[in-house]
């Protein structure tokens, strides 16, 4: 019926140098976290301030990062600052632009947490006698970081399927790049997509998990 | 700066990549709103248990990168000899994904109808549709529609990826003119400003819509 | 997913149905045009003109062969990892596309005889003191992915034990990247270098030297069980050489000495 006949025993060979290139998925996608985390907390802060300057500085990143797509984004680390001379390899450029993304959404998400934590908790702080770090460190970070940890797991699973998009600037060693070149070699499209796509879902779906068993244990009142 | 090789020919293509844009992503919202609006109901009638099946299929296409689902997409078609042209499987394939997120958006809108409300309203004899149609559908309508505006402009973002199929949208109108003009910095940054201009005020209007919609 | 299970079924009884179908040969004379996948970033096989028009070798060769059997072109645009699902999917009928005929992609689509042959030259960034194909050694290089360069030179960078390979999707972003720097030097086929390097487009690139690879030879390719069409396509081949279309084509795009489509000592 179709002219086309699968060659599964073919595309399983190649299983083992699919997973090596998972591994490097996750790693992109954790360590894109970690930054964006850091970044978005910057930011955060940056919009609390009150200064003006860092401020808008804030606002600009927060919304280019949700205004432009990611793949605009990694194309742009890499080919628009290549411009400058700012060279970055594949792997930097799809960090540096999953780390812009996640940190642009975090932050909002961040912002949305504060608002649903009541000034009168921090000015019940403050007449404790707690500096305005105090009581930011302690009674505003831990209800925020509560508030925003399903967000937050949401953007991790998010930074797992954008790594996909480095095949587009020259990367070559995590799954969709890994993927892409058993393709391009064999033509065998269905086959190697489609092992790749399970192998997606699985981690996906381990982080989820992961998230939802570490929430219950962090946030057991 | 602005000498630049770049013709009002050129900004004309770049304009019909847009066009492009926004008519995958016309095509793929509607389509995937109106599955979306099925599934969800059809999960909250049917109760978490029998909606296995469903959801694990839609949970799928939100665990797979959609560059993935859209080579997927296109080998299967190409398979089965459906001789669909790429701008059809792009459609396809993100309306499911639409699809996938809007039904968890149609079930968290049902969901925060108090069912109180409801049993309310099936008491004064409405029937199940006049329920679903007068109480729950204004109701949750309200609670949804910021998030699925996030949807919309999530999508029109992700479209970019369609460029794998061939399909010449913003993104690939960009990367054709780079090819020929050698100037990425400037096109690509006009690239990034349509998007930015179609995105940005939709997405003033949705924060808009949540924050009036919530203080009542 | 339900849809397609239907759409499944829907094709599966169309297929029955239609046992006795004409071959690709027929329905392409019977539609009257015929379809070819050309790559456009790959000049000056494929590109674009000022009006992003697709012009080059490979679109003039479409042309060629619509005109001997008797229908009209259509030129449809596939990025390179596009080619094989246009072709399956029969939203094209031939790819025209610089493919190299390698044994690993004849096991899934069906290859004639050559129709180009590509040298392989090393391209550098001035800056990379690169001056031969030797001096890549321990350098970033780039090439397109999947193609017969990018999977000699990757082997090679391995052999070597030092260095990098960096593969990118179209050969636009290999120049791309050669010109910002990115990469010291790619290996690309000998026409598309000189084509990007006399196009003035990129400033600080030259071409250093040739690869010591083999000759790439590059097919057309059409479904796997076309061998009807296969014929056709490798008769024209045959007359586009004999008649002088090939020399006067290659003169036209590319300029030099003709390249050889046959390989010593051996039939195919």
């Amino acid at each position: 019926m179709f002219s086309y006949t699968f060659h599964w025993n073919q595309a399983l060979k190649a299983l083992p140098q699919m997973l090596d290139g998972a591994l490097v998925t996750l790693q992109v996608a954790l360590l894109s976290m970690v930054i964006g985390l850091a970044l978005a907390l910057a930011l955060t802060a940056c919009r609390l301030s009150g200064n003006r300057i860092l401020g808008s500085f804030a606002t600009a990143w927060v919304e280019i990062a949700r205004n432009t797509p990611a793949l605009f984004q990694i194309y742009m680390a890499h080919f628009g600052l290549g411009n400058f001379g700012i060279h970055l390899s594949p792997y930097t450029a799809l960090l540096a632009g999953i780390a812009f993304n996640n940190a642009g959404y975090l932050a909002e998400n961040f912002r949305g947490a504060l608002k649903a934590i009541p000034d009168t908790q921090t000015r019940a702080g403050r007449s404790l006698g707690m500096t305005s770090v105090q009581a930011f460190r302690y009674i505003v970070l831990p209800q925020m970081l509560r508030i925003a940890f399903l967000p937050v797991t949401n953007q991790m699973v998010w930074a797992i399927l954008m790594t996909s998009l480095g095949v587009t600037v020259g990367m070559n060693t995590d799954l969709a790049g890994i993927t892409q070149e058993l393709n391009a070699r064999s033509f065998r499209t269905f086959e190697f997509f489609a092992i790749a796509a399970v192998i997606y879902y699985v981690i996906a779906k381990a982080v989820t998990l992961a998230a939802r068993a570490l929430a219950a244990r962090m946030f057991r009142y | 700066m602005f000498n630049t090789a770049l013709t009002l020919s050129d900004l004309g293509f770049l304009l019909q990549g847009a066009l492009m844009t926004l008519a995958v992503t016309a095509v793929s919202v509607t389509a995937g709103t109106i599955l979306g609006v099925i599934f969800g109901v059809v999960r909250n009638q049917v109760g978490p248990y029998w909606a296995v099946p469903l959801t694990f299929v839609l949970d799928v296409f939100r665990s797979v990168p959609l560059l993935i689902q859209l080579v997927l997409g296109n080998a299967f078609q190409s398979i089965a000899k459906l001789g669909w042209p790429p701008f059809t499987t792009s459609c396809v394939v993100l309306s499911l994904y639409t699809a996938a997120y809007c039904t968890e958006i149609v079930r968290g809108g049902i969901s925060s109808v108090p069912p109180t409300t409801r049993r309310a309203a099936r008491s004064l004899g409405m029937t199940w549709w006049q329920d679903m149609r007068y109480i729950v559908a204004p109701l949750a309508t309200r609670v949804s529609l910021p998030s699925w505006i996030g949807l919309t402009l999530g999508v029109m973002k992700d479209s970019a990826l369609v460029l794998w199929l061939g399909l010449i949208e913003l993104l690939r109108a960009s990367q054709v003119l780079v090819t020929r003009l050698q100037e990425p910095l400037l096109i690509l940054m006009i690239c990034g400003a349509i998007y930015f201009l179609i995105s940005f005020p939709i997405a003033r209007l949705g924060g808009y819509l949540e924050k009036r919609w919530s203080n009542d | 997913m339900k849809t397609s299970v239907l759409a499944l079924g829907l094709v599966a009884a169309a297929a029955l149905t239609s046992q006795a179908h004409a071959d690709k040969l027929d329905d392409v004379i019977g539609s009257g045009t015929l379809r070819c996948a050309v790559v456009l970033d790959f000049p000056p096989m494929g590109s674009r003109d000022e009006n992003n028009n697709p012009i080059g070798f490979d679109v003039d060769y479409c042309n060629d062969l619509a005109k001997a059997l008797g229908v009209t072109a259509e030129i449809v645009e596939t990025p390179f990892p596009e080619r094989i699902p246009a072709l399956m999917s029969g939203r094209v009928d031939v790819g025209v596309a610089s493919t190299s005929d390698t044994l690993e992609r004849a096991k899934t689509v069906g290859m004639t005889v050559p129709y180009f042959a590509f040298e392989m030259a090393v391209t550098a960034n001035d800056k990379s003191g690169v001056k031969s194909f030797e001096d890549m050694k321990g350098k970033v290089v780039g090439a397109t992915a999947g193609t017969f360069e990018a999977i000699a030179l990757e082997k090679q960078v391995k052999e070597w034990g030092a260095g990098e390979f960096r593969p990118y999707q179209t050969q636009a972003d290999v120049f791309l990247a050669l010109s910002q720097g990115q990469i010291d030097a790619t290996v690309s086929t000998s026409t598309v270098a000189q084509a990007n390097v006399k196009g003035g487009k990129f400033a600080g690139i030259s071409v250093v030297g040739k690869a010591p690879f083999d000759t790439d030879y590059v097919a057309l390719f059409t479904n796997r069980e076309e061998y009807g069409f296969i014929n056709f396509l490798n008769l024209f081949i045959n007359q586009q050489v004999r008649t002088g279309r090939y020399a006067e084509l290659y003169e036209k795009w590319v300029g030099g000495e003709l390249p050889d489509l046959t390989a010593k000592g051996v039939y195919r």
